[in-house]
């Protein structure tokens, strides 16, 4: 088959996927831009598997379609709640392809080495465009393919690590191996002469440690990040997974790969840059790892968590005309969307006015609430952003913290040594009355104790969010 | 000096400028106070009381203007009031300086100095010194009384064994301190109170008072109160229109109509036309605060309580404060004792005229053989202007045209500062890679610029939606795989089958997981 064939439908395909992530900007354009990507998916596949991947095309037909078959259940199963995790644990499937890949392409580059002039001719596919490379050719070749694999690497563990985070199989807290950066900074260091050593032997060995020393700096950058902050890191492992399909492409000379490799990689970037501006986070201190120490104690706080009964909430929501419902990963653990949505339908029905505030870091995904909220029905017009809510609070009847904890605590106003300072949070306190619906009295993800529980206008409402809101339900009809 | 108070010569005024307790205040200023025999019997100040208070009585009008050195009275000066001023002595009264050309030039002419109560401007350390307002305030609140005189039914609704009795509805016309006043009585009485105003910035002090704010379906930018010292100004004759309908709908519902509508320096605006009057059910009542100037309704005879055909009562009394004599003196006599206080600074009982003085001033009609009136605009404002809520919006077009150009060329200096960098580093590379890596490098960096510029636009509530897409999208890696699989030795082949697996778990998961997602979001 023709290459000319094969790089007409990969200008198609990387028009389809820019189309695709474009499409994004609203809600309903979005639904048509996923098919893009799905054409733009499948027509580089199918001009690869009759082209350039031609060679033992059944497996890889069968082979794709096993894969799709598990990812298609996989998908389907999913709770939206378990998102997060899925889209973790996925990025690590690609980074190890990535890996993978990089292998191939290094002993391919051996296999052709090793041969002479004559056999180079006879070659097809991969190793004829391996086989016509020039000395200094081959040496970027090596750079590109080491980057490659290092990157990818980094994304394996560091996913993994970030699924194990976000499924709550690894401990949230922000922890780091004694040595901390150092290590981080030795790791790297140590890839950095393996690169050279590999540059300049072109041996499996240095490639080998290089690899190593990727998993190790994944593994343990995303171990000395807190849970607070994986939104981030989700979108950044994201972004990663992308720059190391870039990198493959590079040195496998694929046009197409290095197109989505880069539309993936910056896309991830301006995503994660994005949320820390949301956090008053510094974009690198977040992806070195680590929330940065605070100077002096944390503020203390007066004043005792106060609790109330669904019935005096039913009370207040009966008297109250406008309400702001601010959920966190609180309602996500505990299913409770349904149960939000019933009674932000039944409280509008009753002429009150009803809205939902959404922190930019709500959650362990970005935009993670609109989504759940979005499943439970709840319309997406009165889904407000902080920006556009957190002026009314003073006018608000009544605010009710369902799952959320860092986004709503006033320390970070107020206490300029908490480790949360100067990230912009939703108001709640202003309104009149806080209700917060709540576990129990632990703190949230970020390990921090929240002000606001102690506030004279702020009532706890303990129990599980669910089950809270189902007993509230039977009092609001 | 000697600060004396005749007795009111115009026909009906029970007021007195002096009363014995600002009789007491004025001598602790320095003052010698004298009073002519019998000028506060109508107010319920008798003579004695006022010996007692230290003040002088004197017996006649003549021998007071000529002993005082400062006359304080309340209404505006007659002729041969006038006559007996000279240049060493001021006088301070209401004046009516805007119609009372004669009485200046008289004023003038004798080089007399004239204070006319009326002129003291409408700023905060005036207050106390504001006659208008604390009259305004006694006739709202007697025009309510007045009304309720003459009104057959309670102003409460009751029910009671003898039946139901509905409560009256109170229409107040005009939100300024007579309204006000008679809004806060009407509703303390009991009664149902609406209220309008032209200027919309006083409905929350209407509502404040427990009046239901009346407010017409009309858009026009109405002059903020503020700018005509806190007056109302005229209004334009759609508004005009789009208010009278108001009222006429009103009409037939309401029992009492008070107007309070003035405008400093005019004749009075009408505002309840005579088919309102028609309209309304017999035994009604319309008091006319406004009947001096004109009246609000033409029908008001000033002076005078009348009945029309069809039984509303109208009164058009133009005595309203004098009708309480007693507080209305006490009050008078209060803004002119600090009135006094301002023009005594040393409180040694001699008058500084400090033309320097916003407040002095303004009130002052003549000085010193020339006529002063009227006053430049005080130096202060008399109401602080509302904040400017979309300030933004106010720049002139060529303003906002700078600002943009500005702000153009600032974006086309990053931008180019950013190019120029780029390109130089393209460049570099350029310099030493070779021609096929260079290729495969333009269409990276192109890529990477796509995607900056797209991202930007996507939604926030779509981010996990963008990063499931990206993240199916990144399986992209597939292509390397399948490339692969084909050639080369078996480890080749395990590995390159094993990605293509687990891309292809990525591809169909990644997708779907997208569309479920999206399949959820709808709007209300």
């Amino acid at each position: 088959m023709e290459f000319g064939f094969t790089t007409a439908a990969y200008v198609v395909a990387a028009v389809l996927f820019i189309l695709s992530l474009g499409g994004l900007s609203g809600q309903e354009s979005a639904k048509r831009a996923v098919w893009y990507g799905i054409v733009g998916m499948g027509l580089a596949v199918f001009a690869t598997l009759i082209g350039p991947g031609s060679g033992l095309w059944l497996l890889s037909v069968v082979l794709i379609a096993a894969g799709g078959t598990i990812g298609y259940y996989v998908a389907q199963k999913v709770q939206m709640t378990e998102m997060p995790q899925l889209v973790a644990a996925m990025h690590s499937l690609v980074g190890l392809a990535a890996v993978f890949v990089g292998y191939n392409a290094h002993f391919e580059l051996g296999n052709v080495m090793a041969m002479d002039q004559a056999a180079r001719e006879g070659l097809e596919g991969f190793a004829a465009l391996l086989a016509h490379k020039s000395s200094v050719e081959v040496n970027i070749l090596k750079v590109e393919l080491a980057l490659g694999v290092w990157i990818g690497a980094v994304t394996f563990t560091g996913s993994v690590i970030a699924y194990g985070k976000l499924a709550g199989k690894v401990s949230s807290a922000a922890t780091k191996l004694p040595g901390g950066h150092a290590l981080n900074a030795g790791a790297a260091i140590i890839s950095l002469l393996c690169l050279i050593w590999y540059f300049s032997s072109g041996g499996f060995l240095p490639l080998l440690i290089l690899t190593l020393m990727a998993l190790f700096i994944g593994y343990h950058l995303i171990m000395g990040i807190g849970g607070a902050d994986m939104p981030v890191v989700v979108s950044m492992l994201n972004s990663y997974s992308g720059w190391a399909a870039a990198a493959i492409g590079f040195s496998l000379g694929n046009d197409l790969l290095i197109v989505v490799g880069a539309l993936v990689g910056s896309s991830g970037a301006i995503l994660s840059y994005i949320m820390c501006k949301a956090m008053n986070r510094s974009f690198i201190s977040v992806i070195l790892g680590g929330f940065g120490g605070t100077a002096g104690p944390a503020m203390e706080v007066e004043g005792e968590q106060v609790a109330i009964d669904a019935e005096g909430v039913a009370q207040a929501l009966d008297e109250a005309d406008s309400i702001i419902i601010i959920p966190g990963y609180g309602m996500a653990v505990a299913q409770a969307q349904q149960s939000v949505s019933e009674l932000t339908k039944r409280l509008r029905a009753q002429g009150k006015e009803v809205r939902f505030a959404i922190h930019p870091v709500a959650g362990r995904l970005p935009g993670h609430m609109n989504v759940l909220l979005a499943e439970a029905k709840v319309p997406y017009d009165i889904v407000m952003e902080m920006d556009e809510i957190n002026d009314d609070f003073p006018e608000t009847d009544v605010a009710i913290v369902i799952g959320s904890n860092d986004i709503v605590n006033p320390a970070a106003q107020e206490d300029p040594n908490s480790p949360i300072a100067g990230m912009p949070v939703l108001e709640c306190w202003k309104a009149k009355q806080v209700f917060v619906s709540k576990r129990g009295q632990g703190t949230g993800y970020s390990g921090i104790e929240n002000p606001l529980f102690f506030k004279e206008n702020t009532r706890m409402f303990y129990g599980d969010a669910k089950q809270s809101l189902d007993t509230l339900l039977t009092l609001i009809k | 000096m000697k600060i004396g108070t005749p007795k009111e010569v115009f026909d009906g005024e029970n007021r007195v400028a002096m009363t014995p307790d600002s009789a007491k205040q004025l001598q602790k200023l320095g003052y010698e106070c004298a009073i002519e025999s019998g000028a506060g019997v109508k107010a319920g100040f008798a003579d004695a009381d006022y010996e007692a208070a230290g003040v002088e009585i004197v017996k006649t009008a003549a021998a007071l203007w000529k002993e005082a050195d400062v006359i304080a009275k309340v209404r505006q000066p007659n002729e041969t009031e006038l006559k007996r001023l000279n240049k060493n002595k001021t006088l301070i009264s209401f004046f009516n300086p805007g119609g009372n050309e004669e009485g200046l030039e008289l004023a003038k002419s004798k080089g007399a100095n004239v204070i006319a109560m009326e002129m003291v401007p409408r700023i905060s350390r005036a207050q106390k010194m504001d006659a208008l307002s604390s009259m305004a305030n006694i006739a709202g609140y007697r025009a309510v009384i007045e009304a309720g005189n003459n009104f057959g039914r309670f102003f409460t609704g009751q029910i009671t064994a003898a039946g139901k009795v509905p409560p009256a509805k109170v229409l107040v016309v005009g939100a300024g301190v007579a309204g006000l006043a008679a809004i806060g009585t009407s509703t303390s009485l009991g009664a149902i109170t609406l209220a309008f105003d032209v200027r919309p910035e006083v409905a929350e002090q209407v509502e404040s008072m427990g009046a239901e704010f009346v407010y017409l379906d009309f858009e026009e930018d109405t002059a903020d109160g503020s700018s005509t010292g806190g007056y109302a100004s005229v209004q334009s004759d759609e508004f005009r229109e789009a208010q009278l309908a108001k009222f006429r709908e009103l009409a037939p519902d309401v029992d009492i109509v008070i107007t309070t509508a003035l405008i400093p320096n005019r004749e009075a605006p009408e505002l309840w036309t005579k088919d309102m009057v028609d309209a309304m059910k017999p035994g009604s009542v319309i008091v006319d605060l406004a009947a001096e100037k004109g009246g609000n309704c033409k029908l008001t005879v000033p002076d005078e309580k009348i009945v029309t055909d069809n039984g509303v009562t109208i009164i058009g009394y133009t005595d309203f404060p004098s009708r309480m004599a007693a507080q209305a003196s006490t009050l008078y006599a209060t803004n002119i004792r600090h009135m006094m206080t301002d023009l005594t600074p040393e409180k040694d009982g001699q008058i500084v005229h400090d033309m320097e003085d916003d407040v002095i001033r303004g009130a002052t009609v003549t000085h010193q053989g020339e006529i002063t009136f009227p006053p430049p605009p005080p130096k202060v404002q008399a109401i602080a202007a509302q904040p400017k809520k979309e300030a933004p919006k106010e720049l002139t077009p060529e303003e906002k045209r700078a600002a943009e150009t500005a702000a153009f060329k600032a974006q086309t200096k990053q931008q180019v500062t950013l190019l120029a960098v780029g390109a130089a580093l393209l460049l570099g590379v350029g310099l030493v890679a070779p021609a096929s890596f260079m290729q495969h490098f333009i269409v990276f960096v192109l890529a990477v610029f796509v995607g900056f510029q797209v991202i930007w636009g996507v939604s926030h509530s779509l981010h996990t939606p963008l990063m499931a897409v990206t993240n199916a999208i990144s399986s992209i890696i597939i292509l390397g795989a399948l490339m692969q699989i084909g050639s080369g030795s078996f480890l080749v082949i395990l590995l390159a089958a094993l990605s293509v697996f687990m891309a292809g778990i990525n591809i169909f998961g990644g997708f779907l997981v997208t569309r479920r997602m999206l399949a959820m979001f709808q709007k209300s």
